[in-house]
């Protein structure tokens, strides 16, 4: 883990069991804690303590989860994950285009936020003098030449190819929307049309993936969008 | 109260003749007897009593007998010369013929004041049993209500005249017990009848005694529920006209009352509707809270511990942490089943289309499945020239995922599961090959249906059986099909989703640039 010890994270969420193991997962890996229990708490803490991260239950008592998302947003850019029991794809769309950095689907593993925590938390302290390579795997993206290797040799991508994979790498261990791609890639008509995505997203993982039907840099949010995975896993198939 | 069929007919009764014969004759004897008190010229007078008597009693024809035999008997007993039919005086042949003339007039009138009344008597049971019939429609709640009504009805008005046909649950009809015994003329309309929507109404002549059926249609807008028949005989064309217009009548109330009854089915749908709804609104947020909740707290829980280096490193705590997160995905399994059982039957499945690649959809139904697939090799390859699919791309993986929880779950570890993906003539196929206990020509027959599971594995291999029919409704509301097939008991089963490829634009040769 690539955090800083002193990393504030705000938890809202009025379960108790819940915050209790998020306390300890946080924690345990280095992170401070404040707690709220509902959205109106949330935000104040969100005021008076500055966290570096929150991370945000979408089923508040008082407030729903976007609506105090958007509050936040309108004063302060911390890194925001949310949590949502259900897997509605377009809720998870609209809450990562409200502001949400990422989210996790209960009931969901610590490691599995952590990873996403850091990846947020990667990203907006990214300073201008850090490394501009990302690296994932056999992949290295120099975001600052703008080339691609794989297993240190340069690999040659077409425009467009480099543009998804450079947005992707950007945003490294992060969803990117289908929405948020294509309007970075694509002008006119074509933006609407997400089979032109996923035509591209087959022909690069043709060049960055070890097995290009069983992807496992360039992962697929079912619904949602794609994400550069930060934290490879060994596959399930053989 | 049941008329007659033969009372429409032109016959006439002996009986009634001759009792207006004999009255003359009584008006006779009785004159005869005070024959020196009554003037002669009031004698015919008299013989009024017993004409208008037959002719309000019983009509036209008696009351002309007794004219015609009164006039016979004053003349033969009472005018000159007496004891014989001539008549002598001009005068008194006169008062004869004047006498039968008023006689003739005043019976006429009689009768047909007597046919005004009979008819109004008529009316007015015909009035009162429509207002009883519709009483009784009033409380009807049912079909099945509305059709006894209309069997009493038509036992109590028409009787033997009147047959009702109803119709049952296969497709076919029975006559009402008390029925009319038909002619096969009248059952084969009424059949036809029977048979389709829409047809309200026709008249059937059975051909032997000539009589004429009056048919109609018990049916609202997409149902037909019975058919009254109903003999008007062969009478006279009114008589033909009352009897149609008495059917008529009836049906007005009856088609009201099915209105009605049309009505107040739509506003229980919809009551039972919103109840299912609200029941469900509970259901799916208990789920979601009651349910999903400490199982977010289980495996946040126990994932929070299995970070940590003491336990990573022993093997035996880390089995234990492994054996509750399957416990708890186990879980996690089965309420996803329920709710995704109530979302498909409550009808709200609207699948959200969305163009994509069938690797993506495969892949994350293998992973999202990968513990409970830990225990076999699993073989994923696709073709090589997969189009892009339009659908739910959450269904079609859910579906996936389900069969290959079944294929875990009924062939043994170590084994084999293969899944291949193929584009075929149009469609594209996604195959789950296991190795496992096959299926058995009776359990093919059954598997698809809610709930079901083989009597074989009930006691062996835990399960709702809602899996199955998840994965095919889903795959169903793509236009797609899950086709099961297995060489046998024992040698394993392989479950393919079909799903119709769409024709998509020549992406595959955009520029890139």
């Amino acid at each position: 883990m690539m955090t800083k010890p002193s990393n504030l994270v705000l938890l809202i969420d009025d379960e108790p069991k819940i915050r209790r193991f998020l306390r300890a997962g946080f924690e345990i890996h280095g992170f401070s804690v404040v707690e709220a229990e509902n959205a109106a708490e949330g935000l104040k803490v969100a005021t008076f303590n500055s966290p570096d991260l929150v991370i945000l239950d979408l089923g508040l008592p008082d407030l729903h989860g976007s609506e105090a998302l958007e509050r936040l947003r309108s004063w302060s850019n911390v890194p925001v994950i949310v949590l949502s029991v259900e897997s509605d794809e377009d809720e998870k769309v609209r809450l990562l285009q409200s502001g949400a950095d990422d989210y996790v689907v209960k009931p969901f593993g610590m490691a599995e936020l952590l990873a996403r925590s850091d990846a947020a938390l990667r990203r907006y302290f990214k300073s201008a003098t850090e490394n501009p390579v990302v690296t994932v795997g056999p992949l290295a993206v120099d975001l600052a030449s703008r080339t691609v290797s794989l297993n240190n040799s340069r690999i040659k991508l077409t425009r467009k190819e480099y543009r998804l994979l450079h947005i992707l790498a950007m945003h490294v261990g992060l969803v990117v929307t289908h929405d948020q791609l294509l309007k970075d890639i694509w002008t006119g008509n074509q933006r609407d049309n997400i089979q032109y995505l996923r035509i591209l997203v087959r022909k690069l993982r043709q060049k960055i993936e070890t097995d290009p039907n069983q992807p496992r840099l360039l992962i697929t949010e079912s619904g949602v969008g794609y994400r550069l995975e930060n934290r490879l896993e060994p596959s399930v198939v053989d | 109260m049941a008329d007659d069929p033969s009372s429409f007919t032109m016959r006439i009764d002996v009986l009634p003749l001759a009792l207006s014969a004999g009255s003359i004759g009584l008006v006779t004897a009785v004159l005869l007897v005070l024959d020196s008190m009554v003037a002669a010229s009031l004698i015919p007078i008299a013989y009024l009593i017993p004409i208008i008597f037959a002719a309000a009693r019983w009509g036209i024809w008696a009351s002309t007998l007794a004219s015609l035999t009164a006039i016979a008997t004053s003349d033969f007993f009472f005018f000159e010369p007496i004891y014989s039919f001539r008549v002598d005086n001009p005068q008194e042949a006169v008062d004869l013929l004047l006498f039968l003339v008023v006689a003739l007039a005043t019976s006429n009138l009689a009768s047909r004041l007597r046919r005004e009344t009979e008819r109004s008597h008529q009316r007015e049971r015909d009035i009162q049993h429509l207002y009883e019939f519709s009483k009784r429609l009033a409380a009807c709640f049912t079909v099945s209500d509305l059709i006894d009504a209309i069997r009493y009805y038509l036992a109590h008005t028409l009787g033997p005249r009147a047959a009702l046909f109803v119709a049952s649950t296969h497709g076919n009809f029975e006559s009402m017990p008390e029925s009319a015994p038909t002619p096969p003329a009248v059952l084969e309309a009424v059949a036809e009848m029977m048979a389709r929507v829409g047809a309200t109404g026709r008249s059937v002549v059975n051909t032997p005694s000539q009589d004429i059926w009056l048919l109609r249609a018990i049916s609202s807008e997409t149902v037909v529920h019975g058919v009254i028949a109903i003999n008007v005989g062969h009478g006279s064309r009114d008589t033909i006209k009352s009897r149609t217009r008495r059917i008529e009548g009836i049906l007005e109330e009856v088609s009201l009352t099915l209105q009605r009854l049309d009505i107040g089915k739509a506003m229980d749908d919809a009551r039972l509707h919103l109840q299912a709804e609200l029941l469900r609104d509970a259901f799916h947020g208990t789920l979601s809270h009651e349910l999903c909740s400490p199982l977010a707290a289980i495996q946040g829980s126990v994932s929070v511990i299995d970070t940590m280096p003491a336990v990573r490193d022993d093997e035996r705590l880390r089995s234990l942490t492994e054996a509750i997160s399957d416990e708890v995905t186990h879980l996690d399994g089965h309420i996803r089943n329920l709710l995704n059982a109530t979302r498909v039957t409550a009808g709200g499945l609207t699948p959200r289309l969305e163009w994509s690649d069938p690797r993506d959809i495969v892949n994350a139904a293998v992973k999202g499945r990968a513990r409970r697939l830990a225990a076999h090799r699993v073989e994923n390859a696709f073709g090589d020239d997969l189009p892009l699919l339009n659908v739910d791309s959450g269904l079609i993986e859910e579906a996936c995922g389900q069969l290959l929880e079944n294929a875990a779950k009924y062939s043994p570890s170590g084994s084999t599961i293969a899944v291949r993906t193929r584009h075929d003539r149009g469609r594209v196929v996604i195959s789950i090959v296991d190795q496992g206990v096959g299926i058995t020509p009776d359990d093919q027959r059954h598997i698809g249906r809610k709930s079901f599971r083989s009597q074989r594995h009930q006691a062996s291999i835990p399960g709702s059986g809602l899996g199955f029919w998840i994965a095919s409704t889903f795959v169903r509301a793509h236009s797609g099909s899950i086709e099961i097939t297995s060489r046998g008991k024992g040698l394993g089963t392989t479950a393919s989703v079909l799903l119709p490829a769409l024709q998509t634009s020549d992406l595959a040769t955009i520029d890139d640039d």
